[in-house]
């Protein structure tokens, strides 16, 4: 099958990394602080041992967060025409999705601060059953996008 | 403006005895001298609570009302915040009328119509009315629904364009507007059949200890029917005998259960709507729109299997998983033998037909299968390796435990790689899978809401996919099968794209 047609913004590798590298921080700040109260209290072994394993894991996911987001970008794709929004996405599972335009029962964009920066916006598409997020777009073309499926939306079928 | 029956009250009373009862009794008898602070505020609290609920039941009646014009029911209640709902009756999507020993001593029935919205509000429930009334509003709502059918029959047209066959299916029903067909009643050796494969036997389990547990304490010295005991256990006659009786007792209270739950058992159904009778003293009637229904499930257990019987379930969209039934109300009938299982199916649905012959998995589906990682396994054999447990005094327990988990991991497995069977027709989807318990889910291209395929780094390495379709239900229902081939996956997603062809759009968005 054809690639889909678009893609995200190039910005969003930058952005996605420096967003998650501030959760990062926070999150390893965090555990600094039980490490710390762990050895002023003495808190029993097992205790110990969890945190090691957190930490261990947090390094791990600190690491993949500044490999991820550039496979991440290179893997998504989305296009919509009148009856369906296709995306496709994911790095180590890779996942095709296809929703009917008339299953849609709401659409929004959104702007965290670091997207602000970047002028980027996500969509998020709601249908009965799920919830789809295109991560990042370029300001104006999310808000074509949006009004887009809005309009394709309307459209319901008898079946319901 | 209606008030529901007053009856209600009581039935609501005896409802909160049924439900308080146990906690009573182990609190104020079981444990009556117990000076354990959790007893001791418990029988306080139990107090209060029962005479709160006592008097929010008698009040609640006062306050809860409805009515209903043309098209909707206007549900109020609340006490201090009230609460007023506007339901249409275009939105139930079905009924159930379940009437239980309390409603059959006054002569009364309950009805509940349960509605595809999601939320507190998502059915109207009458749990006491009278026998007239409740007939007066099923006919109500179904009035209204005849009105309906006439919006979908443009629907029903654009889809028999297909085939002839369909059309005159069509017309065929529109000539027996409201002749009910019956389509299955068991037989008593179906229901001898049912008696064994439910393991309905076993229940002398949980009925002999708790009989155990009441009549215990009450059993005078124990020494003293120790000697019995080993008197017992000395003459080999006897327990010979006993372990006979008890047998045959398992078995006839295995049978009794099973006539009472599924003796009496009638489906049904007209031109629009199914109908399925049960139970011989909580009596349940349940009726629903073909319509409304979003796809069939076979459900297929190891046991049901061998004794070549199945399940059928209805998927709709209204939130079936009520509280106080027996038997699931979407079921239609969880013994049927396979083969009419197939036939009732296609005779309920006529839209639906069940291919036989359907495409298999190939070797390296198996493969796969096989070399996929179980972290379930993993982690229970990691668990075990750290506690090691001893079990029945074996030292080697905790590696034996794993090496049996393994071994029933991958015969799931196995058995999953020859049950997986999938096919798509014109505008049908239809797929088996599962292991130990095998499952098969039909539906129409125009009830999925939703579909994707997914890949795994090791599924792309063998060329495989999982595919996945979602429909309407509450929550949203999601089935998937693994490891067909991607092409399959890329002719499943093209399949869906055609969707149009089966649907119609409302003229106003």
């Amino acid at each position: 099958m054809n690639e889909l047609e678009h893609r995200l913004s190039s910005k969003f590798p930058k952005a996605r990394i420096i967003s998650e590298t501030i959760g990062n921080i926070i999150g390893l700040i965090v555990l600094a602080v039980l490490f710390w109260l762990d050895y002023y209290f003495g808190w029993p072994i097992w205790a110990n041992w969890i945190l090691i394993a957190v930490l261990l894991f947090a390094v791990a996911g600190t690491i993949w967060s500044f490999i991820e987001p550039h496979y991440l970008y290179r893997s998504w794709r989305y296009q919509i025409s009148n009856e369906y929004l296709q995306l496709s996405y994911g790095v180590i599972n890779k996942e095709w999705v296809t929703v009917p335009m008339s299953k849609i029962q709401s659409v929004s964009t959104s702007q965290g601060p670091i997207m602000r920066v970047y002028q980027l916006r996500s969509i998020k598409v709601e249908t009965m059953g799920s919830s789809h997020v295109i991560p990042a777009l370029e300001e104006q073309v999310a808000l074509e996008l949006r009004a887009k499926i809005a309009e394709l939306a309307k459209l319901k079928e008898v079946d319901e | 403006m209606m008030r529901y029956h007053p009856l209600t009250i009581l039935y609501r009373i005896y409802q909160l005895i049924k439900n308080s009862l146990i906690l009573g009794i182990l609190l104020f008898v079981v444990k009556r001298n117990s000076d354990f602070w959790l007893f001791e505020y418990g029988r306080y609290l139990f107090v209060a609570g029962v005479l709160l609920r006592l008097i929010y039941i008698v009040v609640s009646w006062f306050v809860e009302t409805y009515e209903w014009d043309d098209r909707t029911f206007q549900l109020k209640k609340g006490l201090f915040v009230k609460h007023t709902s506007t339901i249409p009756f275009s939105k139930i999507q079905n009924v159930t009328r379940h009437t239980t020993l309390f409603h059959k001593l006054f002569g009364l029935t309950s009805l509940t119509f349960e509605t595809a919205m999601d939320g507190d509000d998502d059915a109207i429930t009458f749990q006491v009315v009278s026998n007239q009334h409740a007939a007066f509003l099923l006919e109500l709502v179904n009035i209204e629904e005849s009105h309906m059918s006439k919006l979908d029959e443009k629907e029903s047209e654009k889809e028999s364009e297909q085939t002839q066959q369909e059309q005159e299916v069509n017309e065929a029903e529109n000539k027996v507007e409201t002749d009910l067909v019956t389509h299955f009643e068991p037989t008593n050796l179906d229901l001898l059949k049912a008696s064994f494969t439910s393991l309905s036997f076993l229940a002398i389990i949980p009925i002999v200890t708790g009989l155990y547990d009441i009549i215990g304490p009450l059993l005078p010295d124990s020494d003293h029917y120790q000697g019995v005991f080993y008197q017992i256990i000395n003459s080999r006659w006897l327990i010979i005998m006993l372990s006979v009786v008890g047998v045959v007792i398992a078995i006839i209270i295995g049978i009794i259960r099973t006539f009472s739950r599924y003796g009496k058992y009638r489906i049904s159904s007209s031109a629009t709507h199914i109908y399925i009778e049960r139970g011989l003293l909580d009596e349940t009637h349940f009726a629903i729109e073909k319509q409304k229904i979003q796809g069939l499930e076979i459900e297929q257990t190891l046991l049901k299997r061998i004794f070549g019987l199945a399940e059928v379930k209805l998927i709709s969209s209204a939130n079936t998983q009520a509280e106080d039934y027996v038997v699931s109300v979407n079921s239609l009938y969880p013994f049927l033998p396979i083969n009419r299982a197939y036939q009732l199916m296609e005779e309920l649905l006529p839209d639906y037909y069940v291919e036989e012959s359907m495409n298999r998995l190939t070797k390296i589906s198996l493969y796969m299968k096989l070399l996929k990682p179980s972290w379930f396994w993993i982690v229970v054999t990691a668990g075990l390796f750290y506690f090691k447990p001893t079990i029945f005094q074996i030292d080697a327990a905790w590696w034996l435990l794993s090496l049996l988990l393994l071994l029933i991991v991958i015969m799931n497995r196995i058995l999953d790689y020859l049950h997986t069977k999938y096919l798509i027709s014109e505008d049908q989807l239809q797929w088996w899978h599962g292991g130990l318990t095998s499952r098969m889910f039909i539906t129409k291209r125009r009830r999925v809401i939703e579909i994707s395929y997914s890949q795994s780094i090791l599924q792309r390495f063998f060329k495989l996919a999982s595919i996945s379709t979602m429909n309407r239900s509450i929550p949203a229902r999601i089935e998937t099968i693994n490891d067909v081939p991607l092409d399959f996956a890329k002719t499943f997603q093209h399949w869906y794209l055609q969707r149009q062809k089966d649907t119609t759009y409302q003229q106003n968005g």
